[in-house]
């Protein structure tokens, strides 16, 4: 599953479906609304660009590093210090494949999936800055 | 002709987004948008250095596929295409 999405997922029903056959390790990636002295966070997405770019980072991981199975589930919307931003579940044959999957997804997301973040603080707001000299579409 | 441009994080919150414009023939990516972002100098600014060019980090897209900042002036707009101008990415 690679969606965009407001709602939160349930994580435990993720790591049931990512038990295909052949699966020896599932490595759950979820990266969370750190409290640095905001109040919340607001995402936004390009979301008809950012879930193929996804999805074709999703195909090259499972290609990469053997997966067996790939959800990634980012939301969007005004999240809450502690509230999930990013989930990642992979499952591998073997541990070794399942962490360096699951990290390769997270680092190329990064890199160019069209989404930003704004922190939302007492006093206005700052856009969470890109890394410079990235951006999406760059794979094509 | 109708052109689509979309605004995104924070050149959205200057500029607005899902703007429907009608340019004439031969029209560049490169005017049009500064055509568009010069109706609020705070946008015009975010997204354009004082010689008029595209500041370097900024990232330009036509029907979701990237096109270079070199080469916005001479890329000629086409009926129905969706622009898109954004800052660098930080999902995740």
């Amino acid at each position: 599953m690679i969606r965009i999405q407001k709602e939160d997922v349930d994580i435990g029903s993720l790591i049931t479906a990512a038990k295909k056959p052949g699966t020896g390790a599932v490595v759950v990636f979820d990266g969370i609304v750190r409290d640095d002295g905001i109040t919340e966070m607001e995402l936004e997405a390009y979301e008809d660009v950012a879930v193929p770019e996804m999805e074709k980072i999703a195909r090259a991981a499972t290609e990469q590093f053997r997966l067996l199975h790939v959800d990634i589930i980012h939301r969007i919307g005004r999240l809450a210090v502690g509230e999930n931003i990013l989930i990642i579940v992979v499952s591998a044959g073997h541990r070794p494949d399942a962490y360096a999957g699951s990290r390769y997804i997270i680092e190329e997301i990064k890199k160019s999936v069209p989404i930003w973040k704004k922190e939302l603080t007492k006093d206005g707001g700052r856009w969470v800055p890109g890394e410079h000299g990235h951006g999406s579409g760059k794979h094509g | 002709m109708t052109i689509k441009i979309r605004f995104f994080a924070r050149f959205r919150e200057l500029l607005g987004t899902d703007i429907v414009t009608e340019p004439g023939a031969k029209t560049a990516l490169l005017g049009l948008i500064k055509e568009i972002a010069g109706k609020n100098r705070e946008g015009y600014d975010a997204i354009f250095d004082e010689n008029g060019s595209f500041r370097e980090f900024v990232i330009l897209m036509r029907n979701g596929k990237r096109v270079e900042l070199v080469d916005a002036a001479t890329v000629i707009v086409a009926d129905g295409d969706e622009i898109a101008v954004f800052p660098p990415v930080a999902g995740g």
